[in-house]
């Protein structure tokens, strides 16, 4: 396989998509700004205009070849100048296969290449936007048997050989479709529900000034907003559902192998060894009936590909599934630890800091209000209960060389990191927390190109300290 | 206990941040004379300039004297075999700690300001963040950048 090779014509033809996709909002701008009548001249321009886009994507497609020489991927491709990129296979982190409903057409997959370091809009790697699945078969074999210098065991991209981790239940996709998006349209249900009630709770005899009809205007808007919030979570369900359905996490090699998709196929590879941390997320929906989601940070990865950063291992379950199923994969990480909350004297600082976010909002409610805008004092009362959740959430555990945070921003996260994956880690003190014997602490692991990480605030000083002196290399 | 850093930054960092401070409170003052001359000419309300004047010393005293002798004294690193350990901030305290294995790189950066002082500051690279320390001295910032890159290459272990 040392000749040089094209993709599937059918490249051509998606990159035509792809070219008219990034131009369709300059062209829809210049389309409708440009004059008000639309005459022949337009008519033709904007073909004109199509067919050269479809010129380049075939000469793109044309120019494009591949190859694999001397263990490396080799890519030359260019219009106008001529690009050549080889990839040594050592530097191939994962190869990553979707199949959009062209490719499924024609039997063929795109391949896109994860290297380690690339940065700068995922400039980094290479995509192979549409090639047989043999082919795809050949490369990966190639790549397997060129990484472990020995036959591989060859596997085919249509059944990758290895232990299924997990694979999603029909119960459990549904579950994640309806509850991913969930909480404003139950938030609107309930304003609409409210609304409804002016029979039973006298809102009229209460603000006499408002009149019948605008009590009327207001329940339809409520009831307009509901129906188009619904509508759209309803639009994201079924999303999610073609998304995620046939979910399956494999264990090959020394990969996480993840597939999903209904239409669109897709399959992402996540090398164990490069993992950075386990991120185990609660939405309060979820957390209700006890469900979360567990994610894994990789490095590498391509800038441009968030997705390949943050990669969701299981989208929904049960919380207490979870160490049961990925505690054997991932080694030495502890996924249900017990954590240590935080001192009494730092609840008053949870709730104060809630305060401190919802007086900008109750000033504005306020000035553009006047009276109707005290009902923003209820945001006081509200934060309260909130902050005090946010206080009983947060905690930490340290574990010989593990280290987990855990804290609440709208969802609850708990973080787990080993000691030789942080990258650094700070403790903050502020003069107030001083006098109160609280600090902050701060943990960053990389995460793709970028950071991420977990954040305790207001722990105890003496836990704050225990923390620090753990993650200190030169221990006194 | 983990010993607090002990070295301190240049004493002539006190000065850079000075001037820099006083190039601040200048443009403050520009901005100052220009609510004050219309307030002259059209009558604005009289509290108005002993506030503008006040405002106007006030940013001079923290951003000239008060903030950059807080900043300084606070300002404490120490390079340790296997770490760099970072602590700073005027109100808030912040300690950091850099292991030396997960140092990617190390480059040193001068200013005009910096270089007329014969200063540089030195900014430690993990993969995932980056921790400056504000202005050594010449010598001792090529000093620390070559000593943490040996350290550091040392200490190689994949991320």
């Amino acid at each position: 396989m040392s000749e040089p090779k094209r993709m599937h014509p059918i490249a051509a033809v998606l990159n035509t998509v792809r070219q008219i996709k990034d131009m369709i909002v300059p062209f829809g701008v210049f389309v409708i700004f440009g004059s008000n009548n639309f005459d022949l001249g337009y008519l033709v321009g904007a073909l004109g205009v199509a067919i050269l886009f479809l010129v380049a994507g075939v000469i793109s497609w044309y120019r494009f070849t591949y190859r694999i020489e001397e263990g490396e991927l080799r890519i030359e491709y260019g219009l106008f100048v001529k690009h050549k990129r080889y990839i040594p296979f050592e530097r191939i982190q994962s190869l990553d296969y979707s199949e959009g409903i062209l490719q499924r057409i024609f039997g063929l997959v795109k391949v896109t290449v994860e290297t380690a370091g690339s940065t700068g809009g995922g400039k980094g790697d290479a995509e192979l936007v549409a090639i047989t699945k043999k082919e795809a078969g050949v490369i990966q074999e190639m790549l397997v048997r060129a990484k472990s210098q020995k036959t591989a065991d060859a596997e085919s991209l249509e059944e990758t050989n290895g232990s299924v981790i997990y694979r999603m239940t029909g119960k459990e996709l549904v579950l994640l479709a309806t509850t991913s998006g969930g909480m404003g349209v139950i938030l609107s249900a309930v304003f609409a529900f409210a609304f409804q009630l002016d029979e039973v709770i006298p809102y009229k005899k209460i603000f006499k000034d408002v009149s019948e009809y605008a009590a009327k205007g207001m329940a339809f808007i409520a009831l307009a907003v509901f129906i188009v919030l619904f509508l759209a979570w309803a639009a994201s369900v079924v999303a999610t559902l073609v998304k995620y359905a046939n979910y399956k996490v494999k264990k090959v090699g020394e990969d996480l192998v993840i597939t999903r998709g209904l239409l669109e196929k897709r399959q992402f590879t996540i090398p164990l060894n490069r993992i950075q941390a386990v991120r185990i997320v609660e939405n309060p929906l979820r957390q209700i009936f006890g469900l979360a989601s567990a994610s894994v940070h990789s490095a590498g990865g391509s800038a441009g590909n968030v997705e390949s950063w943050k990669v969701l291992v299981l989208p929904v379950i049960k919380k207490d599934k979870i160490p049961a199923l990925l505690e054997p994969y991932l080694e030495g990480y502890q996924l249900a630890p017990a954590l240590k909350g935080l001192p009494r004297q730092s609840l008053r600082r949870y709730i104060f800091r809630g305060w401190i976010m919802a007086a900008p909002l109750v000033i504005l409610a306020l000035v553009f209000f006047k009276e109707w805008g005290l009902l923003s004092f209820l945001l006081f009362a509200i934060s309260a209960p909130w902050s005090w959740l946010s206080f009983k959430d947060a905690g930490f555990c340290l574990e010989d060389d593990s280290l987990t945070l855990r804290a609440r921003g709208f969802s609850r996260q708990t973080v787990m990191m080993k000691k030789k994956k942080v990258q650094s880690l700070t403790l903050v003190e502020s003069p107030f927390q001083k006098k109160k014997e609280l600090s902050t602490i701060t943990a960053a692991v990389k995460s793709g190109a970028g950071a991420s990480g977990g954040k305790v605030m207001d722990m105890d000083k003496d836990d704050a300290q225990s923390v620090y002196h753990w993650f200190s290399r030169e221990e006194s | 206990m983990v010993l607090e850093p002990q070295t301190k930054i240049s004493e002539r960092a006190l000065t850079v941040w000075r001037v820099t401070g006083a190039i601040a409170f200048l443009i403050v003052l520009l901005v100052g004379g220009g609510i004050i001359v219309p307030a002259v000419i059209f009558d604005w309300p009289i509290w108005i300039i002993p506030a503008v004047v006040a405002i106007c010393l006030l940013h001079g005293y923290m951003a000239i004297w008060f903030v950059p002798k807080l900043r300084w004294k606070r300002w404490r690193y120490e390079v340790r075999d296997q770490e760099v350990e970072l602590q700073h901030g005027v109100f808030i305290v912040k300690r950091t700690l850099v292991p030396m294995i997960r140092v990617q790189h190390v480059d040193t950066k001068q200013g005009p300001l910096l270089r007329k002082y014969g200063l540089a500051s030195v900014a430690v690279s993990t993969a995932a963040t980056v921790h400056e320390i504000p202005a050594l001295e010449i010598e001792e910032a090529e000093q620390l950048r070559v000593f943490i890159s040996r350290l550091a290459r040392v200490a190689e272990e994949d991320v």
